[in-house]
Formats: C-alpha cells, sequence, structure tokens
C-alpha cells in the first residue's frame, strides 16, 4: 500500500516532505508494554535515515510511536510532551498514558487537516498498569483487532466517532502494519510473559519489514514496566 | 504594468514581521501575464553538503556552486553558515532561504546568550530551526546539516525544510548527497581522529563536485572542536582552479599588445553642462 | 465609620499604611454573617452542611440552593453573597469540563482549589473588580489516590485543606463542636445528625428567621459522586439533633438544680 496515495489519505505529503513509512507496534504484556518499530525514513525512494527512533519519549515511562509524515509526527511529540510536563508538574505525581494520549488525540484531531500523523501511545501508571492507545490518522475509522469481540468492536467504532483515541490490548500502525494483521491477530495472546512478548514484537516487525518496502533498517524496542525502561534494537 | 491589473492589497508592506508570501499571488498573476515564457527562478545551492562526528568535535563540508536553472550562478558561494561560535550549519535548497532563516536564528541565539550569558546549545539552534520550519510548511525552502559541540558533546542533526529532524554520526544532503553518502557509508568508522575526519569530509563532497550536476568548484571545510573553538576553511580544496591551466597556457605573441603600442593623439578634459554638475 | 477605612477602603488596589486591604476584609464580613456552613472530611465521606435563610415564607424550600455540584466527583456549599456564588461555581465547572476534555481524567481535588482561588484572588488585585462575598467549601474525590478531601476559599483566594471547617454567623461553635468528633472514625451518616446538631446550637428561634437545613455529601455510599443528601435522612438528622439539644436542656437543668 503507498502511503503517499492522495487517495489513501485525504491530505497526503507534500512534495519532498520526509515520511516514516513504517512498522510500528505496541502490546500489552502482563504488567507492562513492548513497543516496537522499524527504523527506515524515506523521502521518495531515498532513505533518509536508517537507524531513526520512531519510538518517542514523552515523559519517563510514556512513548510514542510514529507513524506518517516525519515533521508532524514530531511536531505533535514535542507538543505532547511540553503539556504533559507541565501537567505532571500541576499534579506532582507522574502522569497516566490516558492523559498522554488523550493530549495526543485533541492535538492529531483539531489539526487534522493540517496533520499527517498515526501514532501509537504506550506506556505504564501506576493506576492502569501498562496500557497502549491507538490514535489512528485525522479521525480514520480505526480497525480494533480482533482481541475484542465483534459487538465491542462495532461500540469502540461508533465511539470513535470525533477525535479517535482508543485503548487496545494491541496496536500495529503504519504502512508495514498491512502486511501483518494476519499474522498478530493469529499469533496474539492475552496476558504474555515479558519473553513471550517480545518475540511477538520482534516477529511481527521482522515480517512487516521484509514485504513492506518503507519499512526497513534495525527493530528498535522499548520495553516499559514498573521497574522501569529498557531499550534494545535488534539487526535482521 | 498597468496591464497586468495587480491586486494592491497583496503588496502592502508586511506589518506582523517573518516571512509574507503575498508576492506569490503577484509571481503567478505576471507568469500568466507573461503568456508561457520563463519567468526567473530563484537560485538554489543544487548541493553537496555533509557533516561528520569525530573523536574530538564536528567536521563539516559544502562545495561551492550556486546555480539557477542550469546555469552556475555563483562558482564560489559559501554554503556553511554561522550560528553561534560553537555552532555552523551547511544549508542546501533556495540560497536565500537558507541564508536567510541561519541569519535569523544566528541572531536569536545570540540574543539568548547575552541574556543568558551561556554557552549556545546545539539543540536549542536545531529546535529554533525546526519550528520556524515546521511553522512555513516546507514553503522555506532549507535543508540543513547543523553541526556544533556544547556541553553535552558533540552534536550533528539534519533538517528538513518541513521541520523533520535526526540526529546522526554522519549526515549528508543536497542533489549530491547520495553521492557523498556512498563515500561515508564505505568510509565512516567511529572515533576517527581530526585528520581522518577532515579527509573523510573532502572525499565526500569531492564525490558530489564530480558525480554531480548541481553541485561543483571547491570544498569549503568548519571544523568544530571539543571546548567550541571553530576553524573555518574556505576553499579546503580547489579543484577546479582555472589559474594553472591559463598560466600554462602559452598564448601567442600576437595576441599579447605591447605596452604603450597605441599612441595619445591628444587630451581634452571638459564639463560639458552646468546641470550636470548639479545630479 | 471613620474608624473604619479612613479612605483606604475605596478599592481592593490600595493598601492601609498598616498593610491591610480593606475592600477584602469587608468581603470577608459579608461572608461571617452569613448562614453558618459546616464542612466535615469523615471517615468514609465527606459531608457539607448549610442553614439556609429562608428570607420569605412563600420561597420554595429548594429554590436557592447554597450547595451545588460542578462535576460528578465534585461539588460545593457556599456561604455569603449566593449571586456572587453563582460565579465561583459556574467558573468551577468550567475548570472541571476543561481539564477533562484536554486531560482525559476528572480533575483532582488539589488542582481543582488551586484554579479556584486563582479565579478568586484575581478579584483582589484589580480596582475595575469587587471581591466576592463568598465563601466556598470544595468537597473532592480524587480518583487517583483515592481519596476525598475537603477545601475552604475565602474572598481573599485563599484556599486551604481541612478536616473540618466551619463558615458564617454560628462558625464558632461550630469549630469548637468538630474539634471535639474523632473525625477518622466518624462515618458520614453520623456526621449528618452532628451538623445538624451544630447549626440547630447556634439557632436561635425567637431571634433568627425560619431556614431550611440543606446538604449534600459524596461518600462511598454515593459511589463517591456528590449529591444532596436524601431527604429522610436530613429529616432524621434534624429529629435526632432537635431530641440532643432538648435533653442537653434537660440536663442543663439538671444541673443548675444540683448546684
Amino acid at each position: 500500500m503507498d502511503l503517499n496515495s492522495q487517495e489513501f489519505y485525504g491530505g497526503g505529503l507534500k512534495e519532498g516532505e520526509v515520511s516514516t513509512g513504517t512498522t510500528i507496534m505496541a502490546v500489552a504484556y502482563d504488567g507492562g508494554v513492548i513497543m516496537g518499530a522499524d527504523s527506515r525514513v524515506s523521502t521518495g525512494t531515498y532513505i533518509a535515515n536508517r537507524v531513526s527512533d520512531k519510538v518517542s519519549h514523552l515523559h519517563d515511562k510514556i512513548f510514542m510511536c510514529r507513524s506518517g509524515s516525519a515533521a508532524d509526527t514530531q511536531a505533535v511529540s514535542d507538543y505532547v510532551r511540553h503539556y504533559l510536563g507541565s501537567h505532571a508538574i500541576e499534579v506532582g505525581k507522574p502522569p497516566l498514558v490516558k492523559t498522554a494520549a488523550n493530549l495526543a488525540k485533541r492535538i492529531c484531531y483539531t489539526n487534522k487537516e493540517q496533520l499527517l500523523a498515526g501514532v501509537i501511545v504506550a506506556g505504564h501508571d501506576d493506576a492502569d498498569g501498562g496500557s497502549v492507545y491507538v490514535i489512528p490518522l485525522g479521525g480514520a475509522r480505526p480497525r480494533p483487532p480482533f482481541a475484542f469481540s465483534a459487538r465491542a468492536r462495532r461500540r469502540r467504532r461508533r465511539r470513535a466517532a470525533a477525535g479517535t483515541c482508543l485503548k487496545v490490548p494491541f496496536a500495529i500502525g503504519g504502512s508495514g502494519s498491512t502486511y501483518i494483521y494476519g499474522h498478530v491477530d493469529h499469533t496474539y495472546k492475552p496476558n504474555m510473559s515479558l519473553a513471550e512478548c517480545k518475540v511477538f514484537v520482534k516477529e511481527a516487525v521482522t515480517r512487516a519489514m521484509c514485504r513492506d518496502g518503507s519499512s526497513g533498517g534495525i527493530i528498535r524496542l522499548v520495553c516499559i514496566n514498573a521497574d522501569g525502561v529498557e531499550r534494545e534494537y535488534h539487526t535482521i | 504594468m498597468a496591464a497586468l491589473d495587480l491586486d494592491v492589497a497583496t503588496l502592502k508592506p508586511v506589518e506582523t514581521g517573518g516571512f509574507d508570501f503575498g508576492m506569490t499571488a503577484r509571481n503567478e498573476q505576471i507568469a500568466a501575464a507573461a503568456g508561457g515564457r520563463p519567468m526567473p527562478q530563484p537560485m538554489s545551492t543544487g548541493t553537496t553538503i555533509c557533516g561528520m562526528v569525530y573523536d574530538g568535535g564536528i567536521v563539516l563540508g559544502a562545495d561551492t556552486r550556486a546555480t539557477a536553472g542550469s546555469e552556475v550562478a555563483d562558482k564560489n558561494c559559501e554554503k556553511i553558515h554561522y550560528l553561534a561560535p560553537n555552532i555552523y550549519c551547511c544549508g542546501a535548497g533556495t540560497a536565500a532561504d537558507t541564508e536567510k532563516t541561519t541569519e535569523l536564528i544566528a541572531s536569536q541565539l545570540e540574543l539568548l546568550r547575552l541574556s543568558t550569558g551561556t554557552q549556545s546549545r546545539v539543540v536549542a539552534a536545531v529546535t529554533l530551526l525546526k519550528r520556524m520550519l515546521f511553522k512555513y510548511q516546507g514553503h522555506i525552502g532549507a535543508a540543513l546539516v547543523l553541526g556544533g559541540v556544547d556541553c553535552t558533546g558533540p552534536g550533528l542533526y539534519q533538517i528538513y525544510p518541513h521541520g523533520s529532524t535526526s540526529k546522526l554520526p554522519y549526515v549528508t544532503m543536497g542533489s549530491g548527497s547520495l553521492a557523498a553518502m556512498s563515500v561515508f557509508e564505505t568510509e565512516y568508522k567511529d572515533g576517527m581522529d581530526e585528520a581522518g575526519a577532515v579527509a573523510l569530509v573532502k572525499n565526500a563532497i569531492r564525490a558530489g563536485i564530480f558525480n554531480d550536476l548541481g553541485s561543483g568548484s571547491n570544498v569549503d571545510v568548519t571544523i568544530i572542536r571539543a571546548g567550541g573553538a571553530s576553524e573555518v576553511i574556505r576553499g579546503y580544496e580547489t579543484p577546479n582552479d582555472t589559474a594553472p591551466l591559463r598560466a600554462a597556457y602559452a598564448r601567442p605573441k600576437a595576441l599579447i599588445p605591447p605596452a604603450a603600442a597605441t599612441a595619445v593623439l591628444s587630451t581634452v578634459v571638459s564639463v560639458s553642462d552646468a546641470d550636470a554638475m548639479e545630479l | 465609620m471613620a474608624s473604619t477605612g479612613a479612605g483606604y477602603d475605596l478599592s481592593p488596589t490600595t493598601f492601609s499604611p498598616d498593610g491591610r486591604i480593606f475592600q477584602v476584609e469587608y468581603a470577608t464580613k459579608a461572608v461571617e454573617n452569613a448562614g453558618t456552613v459546616v464542612g466535615m472530611k469523615c471517615k468514609d465521606g465527606v459531608v457539607l452542611g448549610v442553614e439556609k435563610v429562608m428570607l420569605s415564607k412563600m420561597l420554595l424550600p429548594s429554590s436557592n440552593r447554597r450547595v451545588a455540584t460542578v462535576s460528578a466527583h465534585a461539588g460545593v456549599a457556599q456561604a455569603g453573597l449566593a449571586a456572587d456564588g453563582r460565579q465561583v461555581v459556574a467558573r468551577a465547572r468550567e475548570e472541571c469540563d476543561n481539564y477533562e476534555e484536554v486531560y482525559g481524567i476528572p480533575i483532582p481535588p488539589t488542582v481543582l482549589a488551586q484554579r479556584l482561588s486563582e479565579y478568586v484572588h484575581y478579584f483582589t488585585i484589580h480596582g475595575a473588580l469587587r471581591p466576592f462575598g463568598t465563601s466556598t467549601m470544595i468537597a473532592a474525590y480524587d480518583e487517583r489516590e483515592k481519596a476525598h478531601q475537603l477545601y475552604v476559599l475565602e474572598p481573599t483566594g485563599v484556599c486551604l485543606r481541612y478536616f473540618g471547617a466551619a463558615l458564617g454567623k454560628g462558625r464558632q461553635s461550630a469549630k469548637s463542636e468538630i474539634e471535639k468528633l474523632d473525625l477518622t472514625t466518624l462515618t458520614c451518616r453520623d456526621a449528618l445528625k452532628e451538623i445538624a446538631k451544630m447549626i440547630y446550637t447556634c439557632y436561635d428561634e425567637s431571634k433568627d428567621k425560619p431556614f431550611i437545613l440543606e446538604m449534600a455529601w459524596l461518600c462511598e455510599e454515593t459511589k463517591f459522586e456528590y449529591q444532596l443528601v436524601p431527604q429522610d435522612l436530613i429529616d432524621a438528622a434534624e429529629t435526632w439533633a432537635k431530641k440532643e439539644l432538648e435533653e442537653d436542656d434537660d440536663d442543663d437543668d439538671d444541673d443548675e438544680m444540683a448546684s
């Protein structure tokens, strides 16, 4: 699927704009979340950065996987980081992942005509443990994963009418994700262990990177749980 | 010009500061009125620029060709711009945009230094630039390689016209970036020394000069060493200098007129009109 | 009145030579003369009670409410000028809605108190404005900390957190009564009775105008939603309070006889 095609997204990339034609994902496991991404950033057919970091830090234990326009998603994550920092100071406690996702949703939705940004916000907090929120491209209909019942999926789609921000057990995104919907729906199990979850994410991102021309480079993983944050990367 | 039926409103001076795109409409009107005749193009730095991190700091490199369409507009232009004593920035894209944008950010950084009394930070320069470029949504055609050394050590960034940035150990940009990148991808190693780094940057720019039509002339190099001391070397290498070639060419004697070959017949100085004096 | 303002009380932007701002002090006075308001943070929730003075016998008892809900998990009770109080309530509702819209979670009580105190304080630092003649008790539930809290916001803009607080005419006696209670073990249901008693204690049927006891709470029983206390519970508390007071009177009489 061509991320840049005008038919697929209303706006599309502007001429010469840098895109994170991407594979990103985040999965909640027993005790935390694992976020994964490829590292390819492209301008047309040229790879602008083969080792980029698409998992941006928002707060101590909250991160954002970015897909779409590099400039737009960097701007969105910068704003969320800024507002979340002020908020954390105001309440005097680490912020909730839910709050970070809500801020990102507001920015993405109120500027949806100007932005090309599909992001996943995930992290760990003391109230909800590990959680994953998906914010699809400007108000687009999301595709709730099959981990939900058909009824729950319908309910969630209705609620998604204005400014989408869905709490999900796991999320995939970016151009590469289209190749692995079947794989992840088939392979996902609730309450995986850290080790199982790491294998699940690595496997899925690898498969997407192999099939999608806009995804590639290395696999970056960020594991977030009560103990802290650990980053690692893998080469295929 | 009256025949063009210009909208006067778009020609009003800017009152709010910043860039004014009012002239875009005017230019479109003129182009339409010109009936297909070619319009003048902005000078662009079809360019090779690059930078790399070495053991003690940063080396930036650039070619010196500026083009307007297929014509070389300037054979020795300067593409490594000053931002702060410890931060420099190579610019590719629209020459006027890279020039003015870096000038503006340099001025903001200087004011910031005066008010905080501290050395400029590389991230601060990157943030100012990306915010400005993002605000103008890619209409400012500045593709930059920014390098500097601050209290956190050396930092090298690439910045795209739409405002996206990445931090990398080696970076190339401009039309010659592919040629230059191939040199880095084969030769770059972590923790190189200064001499090695300068040689690698020079080779990367030479690859652009000799393989990319948009790049040419000389290699400029700027070194920013740990501690923030910078050295700007204009014309680090001049592989296209024509002077030696010209000197080596023996011109036929007949083409060189001897001194006093023409006789002076008369010398008269006169003031033709009183009005002319007043001009 | 010559001794009071002496020209320094015309605007809240003027300090008196001894460092007072008379306009704000007068606003505080408006609260001190108002019907008693009592608030207590108990074991299982917060209870607020108001002595709502009935200005006319023809007035509908439910009109002129002095307690108000500002969001699902926060509410107020006010002493002083009712119309001024409406401004604070409107602002509180706005703050609650806005916070939830932006951050996706209910506003924590500390933040609500902080933002309302900034609002009220603003009216004490501008020459063109008049301070609010209202003190506001805020009862709110912190979803994250699973804790209920009680704040008092004064016309000065100061907002403090309390275990128990009292405002208005009967505040002194009510405060000394609250101090006698063990609020770590007292339940909200028992607090209803105690508050009714405090308000009836300082009420003199022969001198004071008739009043209606208005009560609201936020407790385990209401799932920490701020709600009006059901009328039957208020009635029961009133009956209990009146009986207690009669017994106290009898005890006093006995004491007198004994002495």
